[in-house]
């Protein structure tokens, strides 16, 4: 798939191999200690422990452009916040340099998002889903999700190109911009009409195959591996050192 | 379909609840809602408010025809769980928002059901649609204020993030009834 080939390059040959549960729980982790610490020095320490991750999983070239990006919307935030404090006075009091915990907890779900998206692939994922234990009324539409993005991908990609015949080649983004009823017919009505059709012929198989929500499949569990455990156990670790950092931190003053 | 055994683990493995087909078409109008969101990212150049309003408006469309298809309580509470915990196992978002947002859509849904239900007055689906999808944009400034809770300002450019896309599910919410009675009116979706 095109898509898959452009984001290829930017994939790394990591050492760890942990299952994509593991990486699912350090993001939870990530995200909820980073929104529950608020001390500079202990988010930093979070910060730091999550970007070993993210060099360990990504290439530099993918840390590069990332962070390249969180620094330009946070430039633009901070702009806008800069110029709407001209207009309401109690956004003036407020110092730029209190921007700096928001940076640091973007930084760090950064960090584990991105690995986690790099190198989970949406077919791995069945075997995530089994080891989740979710029940079968979740399980059923979240397979038939995973199975049918890429089949509509292609779909999407047809149409496109039905389009273009069309119109001549002109499908650019503002050639579409000045025609936003047109498209919506043109692209919108046919992946609906499609996607009942396939809903319908789907069911159809579904349930002549005696599918049911309560169907067990692709149950594949297998043991924490020793990679897993490292993995962790390191992010208990970071996560136990940054707490006792905003403990051993001085109050912060009143804003 | 056997309903006289009612156990809490037969109800979480959707006897009773809902059918197959019922459950294949929210997995299927999950996946082109992700498709298309994706593909409209791609072509649209990553975030502009034009991008960012088709993409809700595709999204409620999208929502519109499917309660449409599939007139029952828990068809939102299930077609936003599938997104979130998709949203969730590729890139690790929404993890924090999600009982929030499923709590509140229950009770959007819940409150519908008092009404009547959405098979006696399919029209229900308009004003659960969009209080549902305030209810998520909430959660998710909410969320939003905790990251920045240091320098409120930030949330400025998160609010205006999701009043544009507000705007475009309110848009694709007249698109969608619209489009769910032509579907009607072809014989696609069955009353």
């Amino acid at each position: 798939m095109r898509v898959s080939s452009r984001i290829d390059k930017y994939r790394k040959d990591a050492r760890l191999a942990p299952r994509p549960e593991s990486r699912l729980l350090l993001t939870v982790l990530a995200s909820v200690s980073s929104l529950a610490l608020s001390d500079t020095l202990a988010l930093s320490l979070l910060l730091a422990f999550s970007l070993l991750y993210l060099v360990e999983e990504c290439g530099a070239r993918l840390i590069f452009l990332a962070y390249a990006f969180l620094a330009v919307m946070m430039a633009v935030c901070l702009g806008f916040v800069w110029v709407l404090g001209f207009v309401f006075e109690p956004m003036r009091d407020a110092p730029m340099t209190m921007a700096t915990s928001p940076f640091l907890r973007l930084g760090v779900s950064l960090n584990v998002i991105l690995p986690l998206a790099m190198n989970v692939k949406l077919t791995n994922l069945a075997a995530a889903l089994g080891g989740l234990r979710l029940p079968g009324i979740i399980r059923l539409p979240l397979m038939v999700t995973i199975r049918f993005i890429p089949t509509i991908l292609n779909d999407l990609r047809q149409l496109n190109e039905a389009v273009g015949i069309r119109f001549r080649g002109k499908k650019g983004f503002f050639f579409w911009l000045a025609r936003p009823l047109t498209w919506w017919r043109v692209f919108f009505y046919p992946l609906v009409v499609r996607l009942i059709r396939s809903a319908d012929e789907l069911a159809m198989a579904a349930e002549l195959k005696g599918l049911d929500p309560g169907t067990k499949f692709g149950d594949q569990r297998e043991p924490f591996s020793a990679d897993d455990r490292l993995l962790v156990m390191l992010a208990v670790l970071a996560v136990a050192l940054a707490a006792a950092a905003q403990l051993a931190a001085p109050p912060a003053p009143p804003v | 379909m056997n309903t006289s055994t009612f156990s809490f683990g037969s109800v979480l493995n959707g006897r009773g609840l809902f059918e197959t087909r019922e459950l294949v078409t929210i997995g299927l109008f999950s996946a082109a809602a992700k498709a298309s969101s994706l593909m409209l990212a791609l072509a649209g150049g990553g975030m502009n408010p034009v991008t960012l309003i088709l993409k809700s408006a595709v999204h409620s469309a999208l929502l519109v025809v499917l309660l449409a298809k599939v007139p029952k309580t828990g068809t939102l509470t299930l077609a936003n769980l599938v997104g979130m915990l998709l949203s969730f196992l590729l890139m690790g978002q929404h993890i924090i928002s999600l009982p929030a947002i499923l709590l509140g859509t229950i009770l959007v849904e819940a409150a519908v059901r008092l009404a009547g239900g959405l098979s006696k007055r399919p029209w229900l689906a308009v004003p659960m649609l969009a209080a549902s999808e305030l209810l998520v944009r909430a959660v998710n400034v909410l969320v939003s204020y905790l990251t920045v809770r240091e320098q409120p300002g930030l949330i400025v450019m998160v609010i205006a993030v999701s009043a544009a896309s507000y705007v475009g599910i309110l848009l694709g919410l007249a698109g969608g009834v619209r489009m769910a009675g032509e579907l009607r009116h072809a014989g696609l979706i069955q009353d």
